[in-house]
């Protein structure tokens, strides 16, 4: 394969409501930011990567209508759902574009616009997901109460209580790590123009106010429905080192799905084997992707993490899972302000999906973030130590898909 | 750049219905198997004959040792809660499922409070997700031992194995 490395990334300012743009138009602010900041026009493209969540933002065949808009008629386009880790598979379809060698350089445009649904959050674009991955069910007889209650309005939120249920009661982890991680997440995003949930010196005890849904989370525990995009410019090796001064590299990347962790989905075969918290496909990601990029030791060689969190409990799950922690370690790391944005391992210091969540754009938003680390761009959420090797992790699928991203300040050798 | 908006005054909403439409799906044979296994009141499972793991509901391939899941069980009735939630009364008018509301369906009762918990039946390795019926939400605990509650009349569904009860009365 050959070298690639993102030269430029473009964001919107992520809120809870854009009501003065349309779905191209907000795609289009992300592109046009990313190609400014690569310093290239549509022209030099040779291939777009597109992608949302699967049916969110009720539109058929977005790629279609943001492509025209972007101005990239004529050009190869592909589109990519692979559910909340559609950003992160966007990411590496732009990567696969260049380092297969088909185009010199290529852009990855993953968006979500949850306020074109009439209905609270994203009901009406989980009604679009639930119609494949549940109706079944009821057509096999399963009572609607049932559905209601144990798999339609949980969707990802429900999977991760039960996930937060089982880690905790293995781990030793309590409801105050899990306001930990939110407050952390509150005040990073506070740093970060982009983000959408903002609370300068948000404290613990401030989330711990908040009203409690099911325990273990609270109102102040979940992630916002957000509207917004992100775009990333990928380059290959000369062109990259041409147009870029500080190129964030691709070092290794890979992707798994495990099917113990789908949540009673498609022949209702699928329940968490178990431990919905065991997520085997983030392990196995994860041991492909650092032995790609010649990492042998994670937690002391990758200095700085973006781990998809819309619930708190995932990032203490998933740091363990990707190997930046010891099992069940990882709320006793966060304790001593290791996570934190100036501490030894930072972990989600844009705020992560905890503070912002465009669903279709919160994975690739993970491999931006990372990205921006390295190229040293990130503003007044530039962790202060020299990044160097950073990792960007993304869950989704129907909770059972993993995609792993591991970037550098160097080619591979 | 010129295709990015300069004014943004509000985009135009058009307001409409949304019909979603029917499908007939084709049960796979396992699925069968399991409802029939239900009309006799009977939890049916699939065990891995790479790693002896048995899953219920069945399924045909291990996610573990990828291999075939020939073996048939039959597991027990009585099982251990390995997860729980614990909900919020349910409030007509709060929130909308394709447009209707649960309570208008009759499926939720408002001020209702729902256990949906994770169940592993004796004798199988998986958690099945399913509602605790006729206990105190305040005394539920991982651990908790529970049998099924079975619908009146079985008829070979899904809907036949309702939720699960506690063992013993707290």
């Amino acid at each position: 394969m050959r070298n690639a490395a993102i030269i430029g990334c473009g964001q919107t300012k992520h809120t809870s409501k854009r009501r003065d743009v349309s779905v191209a138009e907000l795609a289009a602010e992300a592109v046009s930011a990313a190609l400014d900041d690569a310093g290239i026009t549509m022209k030099e493209v040779g291939a777009v990567i597109s992608g949302n969540m699967q049916g969110f933002g009720g539109v058929a065949q977005p790629e279609q209508w943001i492509g025209d808009w972007i101005g990239c008629a004529g050009k190869p386009a592909i589109r990519i759902a692979t559910g909340g880790t559609t950003g992160g598979s966007v990411a590496h379809g732009a990567l696969y574009a260049v380092a297969s060698g088909m185009y010199d350089i290529s852009i990855g445009v993953a968006w979500e616009k949850h306020s074109d649904s009439k209905e609270a959050g994203a009901t009406t674009g989980l009604a679009h997901v639930g119609i494949g991955n549940l109706f079944h069910a009821l057509s096999y007889g399963l009572s609607l109460k049932n559905l209601i209650a144990t798999t339609a309005v949980g969707a990802a939120a429900g999977v991760a209580v039960y996930q937060a249920r089982f880690y905790m009661h293995r781990s030793g982890a309590g409801i105050e790590h899990l306001d930990m991680v939110a407050a952390k997440a509150r005040r990073n995003a506070a740093k970060n123009p982009y983000a959408h949930l903002q609370w300068p010196n948000c404290q613990p005890s401030d989330i711990a106010k908040t009203d409690m849904i099911a325990y273990p989370f609270r109102f102040g525990h979940v992630c916002p429905a957000s509207d917004g995009a992100s775009c990333i410019v990928v380059a290959e090796e000369k062109l990259a080192k041409k147009l870029c001064k500080h190129p964030a590299w691709l070092k290794g990347l890979a992707s798994y799905s495990d099917e113990e962790n789908q949540l009673q989905s498609e022949n209702y075969g699928g329940v968490g084997v178990l431990d919905p918290s065991e997520q085997m496909g983030a392990r196995v990601s994860a041991q492909k992707a650092y032995s790609m990029a010649g990492i042998t030791d994670p937690q002391k060689e990758i200095d700085m993490a973006e781990i998809y969190q819309p619930f708190p409990s995932q990032e203490l799950i998933f740091s363990e899972r990707l190997g930046l922690f010891d099992d069940a370690t990882a709320w006793r790391h966060m304790e001593k302000g290791e996570t934190d944005i100036n501490g030894r391992l930072p972990i989600s210091v844009s705020g992560g999906v905890n503070a912002t969540n465009a669903i279709g754009s919160s994975a690739l938003q993970r491999v931006l973030e990372c990205a921006l680390q390295i190229m040293g761009k990130a503003g007044e959420h530039q962790v202060p130590k020299k990044v160097k090797t950073a990792m960007a992790h993304g869950w989704g699928g129907v909770t059972n898909y993993i995609t792993v991203t591991v970037l550098g300040d160097s080619p591979r050798g | 750049m010129g295709y990015v908006k300069e004014t943004r005054p509000e985009t135009m909403m058009v307001e409409g219905d949304w019909q979603v439409g029917c499908y007939r799906y084709k049960a796979p044979r396992l699925l069968e198997e399991y409802t029939r296994a239900l009309k006799k009141k009977k939890i049916l499972g699939t065990m891995c004959m790479g790693c002896g793991k048995v899953i219920v509901p069945p399924r045909n391939i291990c996610g573990r040792c990828h291999m075939r899941m020939e073996g048939r069980m039959i597991v027990s009735e009585i099982g251990t809660i390995t997860s729980f939630v614990v909900s919020p009364p349910v409030v007509k008018g709060k929130y909308k499922l394709f447009g209707v509301d649960p309570v208008d369906t009759g499926a939720l009762k408002e001020g209702e409070v729902m256990v949906p918990v994770f169940i592993r039946f004796d004798g199988s390795d998986s958690n099945l997700a399913c509602l605790l019926f006729n206990a105190d939400p305040k005394k539920v605990f991982i651990g908790m031992r529970v049998k099924a509650v079975w619908a009146a009349e079985p008829k070979g569904a899904m809907s036949d194995l309702d939720g699960v009860e506690p063992l013993e009365k707290l």
